[in-house]
């Protein structure tokens, strides 16, 4: 266990280790991002990067192919996009297009390219694509009304039905959450270069916080939304198509409001979040029911 | 998106106490429309309706508003009507159908101003203009039943000194029987109904001009009992004055600055004590953080006074503005300038005098493209809570924040009845 007390100077909303593990990247209210080195059980500060006018919300690291790139959003809308090079850290573009705060950020699985999913208070999301000739102009969708407060890619996954010897098709999606109590799913359609709303998911009673998407590429797409209304609903959809299937992770409602859901790597562990300051672990049992897997002591 | 919505009405509101609020629009008092109509329209709005521009039911009263409360139980809606009466409203269930359920003409002149109790949802105080009128109502009994006819509202108490016009009521948000009172004088009042009186003298004199403020507009502090706010509607020195009641003979803080003329409407947040929206005869909205006296943002300004600023309660980063101008608008706090905006402005600035004219007709949208001005960005309470925001990440590892929200831990939960999957990384 590493622990790395009093990284910042204010609350920290986020920290994320890179794909080795060997990195961390913390932000925080103090409107400052951290980099650490973990080695081990040590760890070292690497480098403070500072830019953004407001409090940061998130931080996400892009595939190890594109470099050592890190995405930040905050409160002051923007989305910066951090480089490392030769040790030095530097702002290598700023996304903004939001005239609100810019609570997500998140990069699509590394087969699509150098693309960025941002999901703001101002209602919409926009994805954005780095290419190599520059900036593509950014997609924006008016996804939820009064804020979208997550936004989270789906695995690679392909439509199912393909002729044989024909390419299957690519299903590009992902999975919004708002201040509208609305959990929403998007489809990329090639022949117009945007993405449409395939589902809307209506559950919760109040706004859902965040929302992910299992990163597993399995028959079963899963998606779990965590809400203020202190519950979790998991999701799920069989071969890609058809109704998504509502299950509560738990009867009773937790504690306290859910703020986070994050998927284990391989898809099958859920760790919920929750504002009494706890994180618990959940999983699926053979009759499809979720059921506790522990709780993280801290 | 400055305009969520906009009610081409000279009308004064109040919002639902619901997560996803409507809003409710009565015509103001005091106007005099193009056609010198007299008619007066209770009406319902929604953001999410199919049709935003369009009410979602309205009603015809037989005399204008001057204010507008909606209960926080959600039942009734009450207005504090010109000719004198407290009407109270109510919807369906399915918001498609607006009724009067009781009207009951005591006040000796106009009606001025209506709140509900937070914690006794049965209780309103109303206000009117002349004589310091202020009457208490309980909603049980004067709505419907065989009583309600005869129906009498009780009496505050006796005030230290005779009151004139009441401009502005609020009750106490943890102390029912607790309320603060101002109007056309130089000085607020707090009242206590369990002692049958006024109990406090609320004034402030300006140290630079040694003019007394006329305190127009009381609130208090979300959640700390003994703090309150009250505005200056004086157009000389238009201050903000927040009190702690335990020492009421200097304000804890004093807001100024920003307005330049009397303020009309002070609203606290009620999920975030250190944000406050103001709004004036300066026909402009302000944002202040009330601790440290600053102003956060200031939103454009209007063509008229401004009479009416609300966050909406359960949704607070938006908030409804009425003017003079003959506009209740729907904003939201926040509106960045963002690079579209800029891309905007430079394609406007390179079009040819023609292209000008041409649009200039069409350009409705001058307003809707102004953004506030910003002096200070401060994150809202709501945004980002304190909390342990676990990510899992490779090797089975779990990053989360711990309790004190300042520091991190990386550890390897033990999965019960999990073998680990060394393949898959877990």
């Amino acid at each position: 266990m590493v622990s790395i007390t009093n990284a910042h100077n204010d609350l920290i909303h986020d920290a994320v280790l890179d794909y080795y593990g060997k990195r961390l990247a913390t932000c925080s209210s103090d409107k400052t991002i951290k980099v650490f080195e973990v080695d081990g059980e040590t760890h070292k500060l690497l480098d403070t990067l500072e830019g953004h006018e407001g409090p940061v919300w998130r931080v996400d690291w892009a595939h190890p192919k594109f470099g050592t790139i890190l995405a930040s959003c905050s409160y002051d809308g923007k989305v910066i996009v951090w480089k490392e090079e030769n040790g030095r850290w530097s702002q290598i573009a700023t996304h903004a297009v939001h005239s609100a705060s810019v609570n997500s950020v998140q990069w699509a699985p590394h087969e699509y390219g150098v693309m960025l999913l941002a999901a703001s208070s101002d209602g919409k999301v926009s994805i954005i694509e780095f290419k190599e000739q520059g900036v593509s102009a950014p997609i924006i969708i008016d996804a939820h009304t009064v804020g979208v407060n997550s936004a989270c890619w789906a695995p690679v996954s392909y439509e199912d039905g393909a002729a044989a010897g024909e390419q299957p098709k690519e299903l590009r999606r992902f999975v919004t959450g708002g201040a509208d109590n609305l959990v929403k799913v998007w489809r990329y359609n090639s022949e117009t270069q945007t993405y449409a709303l395939e589902d809307t998911l209506s559950g919760h009673a109040d706004w859902v916080r965040d929302v992910a998407w299992s990163p597993s590429v399995l028959l079963r797409s899963y998606i779990a939304s965590v809400s203020q209304d202190k519950t979790c609903i998991v999701w799920s959809q069989e071969n890609n198509k058809g109704p998504w299937k509502k299950t509560e992770v738990q009867q009773d409602k937790f504690p306290d409001v859910l703020w986070r859901a994050s998927w284990s790597l391989s898809g099958n562990i859920l760790a919920l979040s929750g504002g009494d300051n706890k994180v618990t672990l959940w999983k699926e049992n053979l009759a499809g029911a979720w059921e506790p897997a522990g709780e993280v002591q801290q | 998106m400055v305009k969520l919505a906009e009610y081409k009405r000279t009308a004064t509101f109040a919002w639902s106490h619901d997560r996803t609020p409507v809003l409710v629009t009565g015509t103001a008092a005091g106007t005099v429309d193009a056609d010198f109509s007299s008619d007066s329209t209770l009406e319902l709005w929604s953001l999410l309706a199919a049709a935003p521009d369009t009410p979602l039911c309205s009603l015809t009263t037989d005399a204008r508003f001057n204010d507008l409360d909606w209960s926080h139980d959600g039942k009734f809606i009450a207005g504090a009507m010109d000719s004198g009466a407290v009407e109270i409203f109510g919807t369906n269930n399915e918001r498609s159908a607006l009724h009067s359920f009781a009207k009951h003409s005591k006040h000796s002149a106009a009606a001025t101003t209506v709140r509900f109790n937070p914690k006794q949802a049965n209780l309103l105080l109303s206000g009117g203009s002349t004589q310091g009128e202020i009457f208490i109502w309980d909603t049980t009994k004067c709505v419907a039943g065989a009583a309600a006819a005869s129906y009498s509202p009780v009496l505050p108490g006796n005030a230290k000194t005779a009151l004139d016009e009441i401009k502005s009521l609020a009750w106490n948000n943890a102390m029912p029987q607790v309320f603060a009172s101002a109007g056309n004088t130089t000085y607020a009042s707090i009242w206590d109904l369990k002692a049958k009186r006024e109990v406090l003298h609320l004034d402030y004199t300006s140290p630079d001009n040694g003019a007394r403020a006329q305190f127009s507009v009381v609130e208090w502090h979300p959640s700390s009992s003994t703090k309150v706010a009250t505005a200056s509607g004086n157009d000389a020195d238009p201050i903000v004055a927040v009190w702690d009641l335990r020492e009421a003979n200097k304000p804890l803080q004093v807001l100024r600055g920003a307005h330049s003329k009397g303020i009309m409407s002070l609203d606290w947040c009620a999920h975030d004590d250190a944000l406050m929206l103001t709004a004036g005869r300066d026909n402009s909205v302000m944002l202040w953080n009330p601790d440290d006296g600053q102003l956060l943002s200031q939103f454009p300004a209007r063509s008229n006074w401004c009479f009416k600023a609300q966050f909406a309660p359960e949704c607070p980063d938006i908030f409804a503005a009425a003017s003079f101008d003959g506009r209740v608008q729907v904003q939201t706090l926040q509106n960045i300038e963002t690079s579209l905006d800029a891309e905007q402005s430079a394609s406007k600035s390179a079009e040819s005098e023609t292209d000008f004219w041409n649009n200039v007709s069409t350009d409705d949208g001058a307003v809707e493209t102004q953004k506030p001005t910003v002096s200070r960005l401060q994150a809202p309470a709501w945004y980002g809570t304190a909390n342990p925001a676990a990510n899992w990440a490779f090797g089975g590892k779990l990053v989360s924040i711990m309790p004190d929200g300042r520091s991190v831990a990386i550890s390897k939960p033990v999965i019960q009845g999990m073998e680990p999957n060394e393949m898959l990384g877990d």
